[in-house]
């Protein structure tokens, strides 16, 4: 008996306190070679002339910046982003939370609801582009056929690749349309973790539902709203896939992924894209961080 | 004086009735349940009409889908597109070869990484959630802390890295970038069932003499099985939609997932659009099955944690 219970003591000093290091070392060792390095080398290598075709390497400050900041095609796709961000992240969250309000009460088929209402966020991006790049196109597209036939539109119309902000706004569409599902869900578990008998008292108290919802949803479920703000604001930011087959390589609705993508890799000028990665990840942080900060906040700690 | 008594106390059942929750719910129903339906068709059109239109296009001829009004059921529905890019009957074309490659690399890209990954996690994630160890929670967080790391920090390091251990095209190199980004939502997801999982479990092997590796291997495992599968189905999805990784870091078919082979016979223009829908519901079929099925674990996995 004491043998049995000494052993367990036994195997933990064997191990010396290395067991947790050993768990660990694969994911040490892929985070670290494989997203800390890089990050740091994006950082570095920014403020040197980058260029695989043409070397050698050499620092030169903030000339890469320089350059970007006067190049007409980048000073778009920076605007275009904005805009990209702006409409993905409003869109999305205000989305999600209607179709979270409409799936919160239990009903028959709600479960097949919610399985169907997930499936454009399961599926790839780039092959939604392409069935919306159709979708939009202008002799086969439905879209123009169901306008026309509502008698919306006179004619057909040539949709993306000539007005910049429809260009962006159907674009964003696409997206807006692949990750609402991911904040409806989040937003509906908040939902509905949040006590029934806060309505009820609320109900007492003579709150209508429009109140219920500014005054008991809304403030319990700010945590899930700050993290839905925060994912739609890394996806939008890094916007690449429905931007490469609904716009293509114009600089019309370029976003600055696409741009990093082109300059680095069409280009070949790996310094102007590191300089690009190294602003689009310090923006990154700095908006995540300052939605998290105004958006963040647990129900009851103000 | 009977009648008003009992036409009052009938009243009075009827106001009582009619004021608590199950008569409210009768009264409003035909209009609350017709508000209902329409809120759910309007989500539902949102949600599927463009799946919905790949589909009918995809099952349309050339004409039929060519038609103007749009036809919004194929007429006559054929599954002519399908037999030419699964090269079924012969029509021999080049779609149906690289189609078919493109699908296998996905299937061993995704599925590998989503093997390594869950792997990985199990094990980063036990020792996050039961030991007690020196740097814990510096480790944890700034492994927690990549999850916001975009794209663009890893993007061309990433290429070049591979481009240096001339491993550019290979699965390996995928399978390697795909692990590393898939990794902290793999340990979060698994971090937070461990921790709904009670210490009383282990306790009772640990007294038969388990070690920690034992107590994981023979408990914990076999009872997180629900988020494990969460956290390998949710992998798996994400690297099967992957594009922009793999369209620096493949350059032929022997690696390129279906994602760039159908940007890429979409940006050729040359495949009729009834193909390129049938190739687009191939390529989502897979997600899009494993989505409907295995729904309730996905729906766990990006909630995990987001609520508390």
């Amino acid at each position: 008996m004491t043998a049995v219970t000494a052993h367990p003591a036994r195997r933990g000093r064997m191990f010396g306190g290395a067991l947790p290091y050993i768990l660990l070392s694969p994911l040490v060792v892929f985070i670290g070679a494989l997203s800390f390095v890089p990050t740091v080398d994006t950082t570095v290598e920014a403020f040197f002339r980058v260029s695989p075709l043409n070397p050698p390497t050499q620092f030169t400050g903030l000339g890469n910046f320089r350059a970007l900041f006067a190049s007409p095609a980048v000073t778009t796709a920076w605007v275009n982003t904005a805009v990209y961000v702006v409409i993905g992240v409003v869109l999305s969250v205000v989305l999600g939370t209607v179709i979270a309000l409409a799936l919160r009460q239990r009903f028959r088929f709600r479960g097949i609801v919610l399985a169907l209402v997930i499936l454009p966020w399961a599926l790839p991006a780039v092959v939604e582009a392409v069935v919306w790049s159709w979708i939009y196109d202008p002799t086969f597209g439905v879209m123009n056929s169901a306008l026309h036939s509502a008698h919306l539109i006179g004619g057909y119309h040539v949709w993306l690749g000539l007005d910049r902000w429809l260009t962006i706004g159907l674009i964003e569409v696409v997206q807006v349309w692949q990750i609402t599902p991911l904040s409806a869900i989040v937003i509906l578990a908040a939902l509905q973790s949040v006590p029934l008998d806060l309505y009820e008292a609320a109900r007492v108290d003579g709150a209508g539902p429009v109140q219920a919802f500014w005054r008991i949803s809304l403030p319990m479920i700010r945590p899930a709203l700050a993290v839905c703000t925060v994912e739609a604001l890394i996806l939008s930011l890094n916007i690449f896939d429905q931007v490469y087959i609904l716009n293509g390589i114009a600089p019309l609705g370029s976003s600055v992924m696409l741009q990093t993508y082109l300059t680095t890799f069409q280009n070949l000028n790996f310094g102007g894209g590191y300089a690009l990665s190294l602003l689009m990840t310090v923006a990154t942080a700095v908006l995540s961080m300052a939605a998290l900060a105004l958006l963040y906040r647990q129900p009851g700690a103000e | 004086m009977a009648v008003a008594v009992r036409g009052s106390r009938t009243s009075l059942r009827v106001n009582r009735v009619a004021s608590g929750p199950v008569g409210r719910a009768l009264a409003g129903r035909p209009i609350r349940m017709l508000g209902r339906v329409v809120v759910m068709v309007i989500i539902l059109l949102w949600s599927l009409f463009p799946i919905y239109w790949a589909l009918n296009v995809s099952f349309s001829t050339l004409s039929g889908a060519d038609s103007s009004p749009a036809h919004y059921f194929p007429s006559p529905l054929v599954s002519t597109s399908y037999r030419s890019v699964l090269g079924i009957g012969g029509a021999g074309n080049g779609v149906s070869g690289q189609l078919g490659r493109s699908l296998l690399n996905s299937i061993i890209e995704s599925g590998g990484a989503m093997i390594v990954t869950v792997v990985i996690a199990i094990f980063a994630a036990y020792a996050f959630a039961r030991l007690q160890f020196r740097f814990k929670r510096v480790i944890f967080g700034s492994v927690l802390a990549t999850m916001l790391l975009p794209a663009y920090a890893t993007l061309i390091p990433l290429y070049r890295i591979m481009a240096s251990l001339s491993l550019v095209n290979t699965y390996l190199a995928v399978i390697l970038v795909y692990v590393s980004g898939f990794l902290p939502l793999s340990i979060w997801i698994l971090y937070n069932y461990f921790n709904t999982i009670p210490r009383e479990l282990e306790e009772a092997a640990f007294v038969d003499g388990a070690t920690p590796v034992g107590a994981l291997l023979r408990i914990m495992i076999p009872v997180a099985m629900p988020g494990i599968a969460a956290a390998a189905i949710i992998a798996f999805l994400l690297g099967w939609a992957q594009f922009l990784f793999p369209l620096i870091l493949t350059t032929d078919l022997s690696t390129q997932p279906v994602t760039v082979i159908v940007a890429a016979l979409d940006q050729q223009r040359v495949v009729p659009f009834t193909l390129l829908m049938a190739c687009g519901a191939i390529a989502a079929a897979v997600p899009g099955v494993l989505a409907l099925v295995l729904n309730r674990y996905i729906i766990q996995g990006v909630t995990a944690g987001s609520i508390k």
